[in-house]
Order: C-alpha cells, then sequence, then structure tokens
C-alpha cells in the first residue's frame, strides 16, 4: 500500500538520534507490550505479513509518532478485534464481557522458547523456472497496488539487475491476503545513481529483495 | 479468522486511537489486564520473552560468529554460503534468522543493513534492535545518504570504497562481517569478539581496533 510507512529515501528527515543505545527495552511496558505481541492467541488464519499490513494501517500521524512496541501492541489488539476475540465496546469499558475460544490459543513459556530456537523457512517450491537470470536488467513495476507490498516506492520504475536468485519464497502480498503461495524471490542491485539525482557518479548500490511479479524485462 | 481487509482495520485503528489511553504505558496496562482476563496471553510466556530478549539473546552471539569467522577460514566460507547453517552451528538460529546472509566488508567494500519498509532484524542472532535502527530517520536515509548516515556514527569512507546497502524486504536476513581489525594477529577468539560491537554487525561502525574500543 502506498503508506507512510514506506519511507526509504524520503527528505527531510533529521539525524539519527540515540546512535549508542545499547539496551533494549527503555520501560517495563516495552518489555510487556513486546512479550504480548510475541505470545499472544490468534487465528489460525494469522501470518506475519497480514500483523505487517496491519501495523502500516495505522493512521499515519501515530504511525509516524507513537513509540515502537506501543504501535506493535496497538496492531495486536486491532487484529483480535478483527478476529473476534476482543470487542471494542470491552477496550472501551476496560472489562470483559467474555472468554473468547481463540483457534490459535495463547503460547506457553515451552513454546515461545522452542519458536526462538526454530529457524523457520519460508521457501515454498515454485513450479516454473526463474524468468529472470543472474546480470539480468529488470525494471520494478510502478504499481505497487493497493493491499500489503514488499516493493518499495523507491525503486518503482526504477531498472536494476538481478544479483542473486532465491527460489520460490512465500509471497509477501499474497500472504497478508491469507494466501499461502510461493514466487521466485530476488535480491535485485541498484546503481545508488539509477534512484538518486544527487549520487550521480557515484559507485555505491542498493540491494533490494523483490518478488518475480514486482519485475519486468528492462 | 482475520478479516484480510485493510479498510476494516483502519476504521479499528480510528476507534482504539479515541478509546485507549495515550500514555503508553497506561495502554499497555489496560490491554494487558483485559487480554489476561479474557486468556489470551499466558502471563508466563509473555515473561519467557522478555527474559530471553532482557537478558539471554543480544550481540554477543553476533560478536562470537563474527571472531570465529575471523580465525577460522573454513568457518567464514560455510558463514558467507550459509550463514543460517553456520550460526546453527552455535545453536543461534532461530527467530527471524532462518534466512540469513551474511555480507562481508572488504577494504574496497563497506556493507550497511536496514528495513526501509518496517524493522526486520535477525533477533536470534543480534538480540533486539537498537531504537535508531528502528527510527524514521535511519529507515528514511539509509538508502539515500548512507555516507551521510556513516558520518553521524563516525565511519569516514574513502571514495573509492563502495557502499552497498541492504535493504530487508523479505525474510531473509543481513549480518555484516566486518574486517579483522590490524594488530590483534595473536588474539584468540574470545579476546577478538570482546572487539566486535553490535552497530559493526549492522554496518554502522568500521575500524574495530582495540584502540578505538578502549577510547
Amino acid at each position: 500500500m502506498d503508506g507512510v510507512h514506506d519511507i526509504g529515501g524520503r527528505e527531510g528527515f533529521g539525524p539519527i538520534v540515540d546512535k549508542a543505545d545499547d539496551k533494549p527495552f527503555h520501560a517495563d511496558w516495552e518489555m510487556r507490550a513486546f512479550g504480548m505481541k510475541q505470545a499472544s492467541a490468534s487465528a489460525t488464519s494469522w501470518t506475519i505479513d497480514w500483523f505487517r499490513y496491519c501495523r502500516e494501517l495505522t493512521g499515519p500521524v501515530d504511525y509516524l509518532t507513537r513509540p515502537y512496541f506501543d504501535l506493535w501492541l496497538t496492531t495486536l489488539a486491532a487484529q483480535l478485534i478483527d478476529e473476534g476475540y476482543l470487542t471494542l465496546d470491552e477496550v472501551k469499558a476496560g472489562a470483559a464481557a467474555f472468554t473468547p475460544k481463540s483457534s490459535r490459543p495463547p503460547q506457553t513459556p515451552e513454546a515461545a522458547r522452542a519458536f526462538v530456537k526454530s529457524p523457520r523457512s519460508f521457501a515454498v517450491s515454485v513450479n516454473t523456472p526463474p524468468r529472470f537470470a543472474l546480470g539480468e536488467k529488470v525494471r520494478c513495476r510502478l504499481d505497487g497496488g493497493s493491499g500489503h507490498t514488499r516493493l518499495p516506492g523507491y525503486v518503482r520504475g526504477r531498472v536494476g539487475e538481478i544479483d542473486a536468485q532465491h527460489g520460490g519464497h512465500v509471497l509477501a502480498d499474497a500472504s497478508a491476503r491469507g494466501e499461502h503461495r510461493g514466487e521466485h524471490l530476488y535480491t535485485v542491485s541498484f546503481a545508488s545513481a539509477d534512484l538518486w539525482p544527487e549520487a550521480n557518479g557515484s559507485r555505491d548500490r542498493v540491494f533490494v529483495d523483490l518478488w518475480e511479479s514486482y519485475l519486468e524485462p528492462a | 479468522m482475520a478479516s484480510f481487509d485493510g479498510k476494516t482495520i483502519s476504521h479499528i485503528h480510528q476507534e482504539l486511537h479515541s478509546h485507549l489511553p495515550s500514555e503508553p504505558a497506561l495502554r499497555t496496562k489496560a490491554l494487558e489486564s483485559l487480554l489476561a482476563e479474557k486468556q489470551l496471553i499466558d502471563p508466563a510466556a509473555v515473561d519467557a520473552w522478555i527474559e530471553m530478549y532482557r537478558d539471554e539473546i543480544g550481540p554477543k552471539r553476533g560478536a562470537a560468529v563474527v571472531a570465529r569467522a575471523w580465525v577460522d577460514p573454513a568457518f567464514k566460507t560455510r558463514l558467507l554460503a550459509d550463514a543460517t547453517a553456520a550460526i546453527g552451528e552455535f545453536g543461534f538460529a532461530g527467530h527471524a534468522t532462518g534466512h540469513l546472509q551474511a555480507v562481508e566488508n572488504t577494504p574496497q567494500v563497506h556493507n550497511l543493513v536496514v528495513c526501509t519498509l518496517c524493522s526486520c532484524y535477525p533477533f536470534s542472532l543480534l538480540g533486539l534492535s537498537p531504537s535508531w535502527y528502528k527510527s524514521n530517520e535511519y529507515r528514511a536515509r539509509a538508502v539515500r545518504d548512507p555516507r551521510g548516515v556513516l558520518k553521524e556514527f563516525g565511519v569516514e569512507l574513502d571514495e573509492g570504497t563502495q557502499v552497498r546497502v541492504w535493504d530487508s524486504t523479505s525474510e531473509r536476513r543481513y549480518l555484516v562481517l566486518p574486517e579483522r581489525p590490524k594488530g590483534v594477529e595473536d588474539w584468540d577468539e574470545a579476546a577478538l569478539a570482546k572487539l566486535v560491537t553490535r552497530n559493526s554487525m549492522i554496518g554502522a561502525e568500521r575500524e574495530l581496533s582495540p584502540k578505538r574500543a578502549n577510547a
């Protein structure tokens, strides 16, 4: 979606702050919000891409100004309401009216620890050969679609070259709609000079992981 | 079942904005007591996540991997070929590291990792990301002005050194393998690991000589 989250290359942002910060959390509420988002019950239809999409749908002002883990937690609440496990009336009243039976129960501590130790693969076999060859020039589509996508605005319409082929991976756009389907994933390498006017003459490059349907031959 | 409908979620966000306390600690408390009462969370699992990422999992893991790559060429080859398998030798593969790629700094190349669309990060290897990595400023500027960003971190690059920025737009994650500093040829792996900083494994730091570490 063409939201404020698609921030790469936007201008007017100031210096990077807290560069020496080395704490995972800065307040108790951050820890609780993080832990709740990780361990909550959900519908079995939940996917990480649907979560990312729901976070992108935070109102633009809130998205840019509210603290990081607060956005995670509020997105979790929005999803639980959407799934019917929590209601806005309960949020308004600050009191539970019913105990739902979620299709994916809350995580146990043992399951949480096992999850962190289990690398998860998003590879999906795809029956077609990759459309693009290593080194081939490709142009990114101009239109990212109105749903979730991982095609950032700053590469749309731009030409890059295939740096690596990764085989089939879960297509984020489809997964955010509840469809599990694979598509060839590539790393595409762009000359900074082809992306930004002020990088004219630079040898620097930007590498972006992009799915096959985002690309066309250049 | 989720609706998978953007308009529905936008509307819910708007309502939550109006009805949840604005102050983050109060908002968290309000939601935690509701979710616990409704049995949508197991507080012990919430505690487990906090313990793991506050006390157990952090950049020391990544530093151990980098130091091993510096002293063991065969391991370095394995790390560059399949980083998920290589960190698995340490038991570090897991949360958000199912498709890990190591990118190597050389005198000619400097790598920098960002996630412009959200905040993707190799959690089970480096722990939770630093606040600057998640900031709007870093996400906006790293792809467009990497040299300006690096200068703010104290990294001055020669014109001849190519910057490679890696935008984590898929489930693949990136680890920067910094260069082994000069003057520590006789150091063992454990001592070398102490030189490796979190920022250097994201690419926001380059020179890891002990002089700098003590400065």
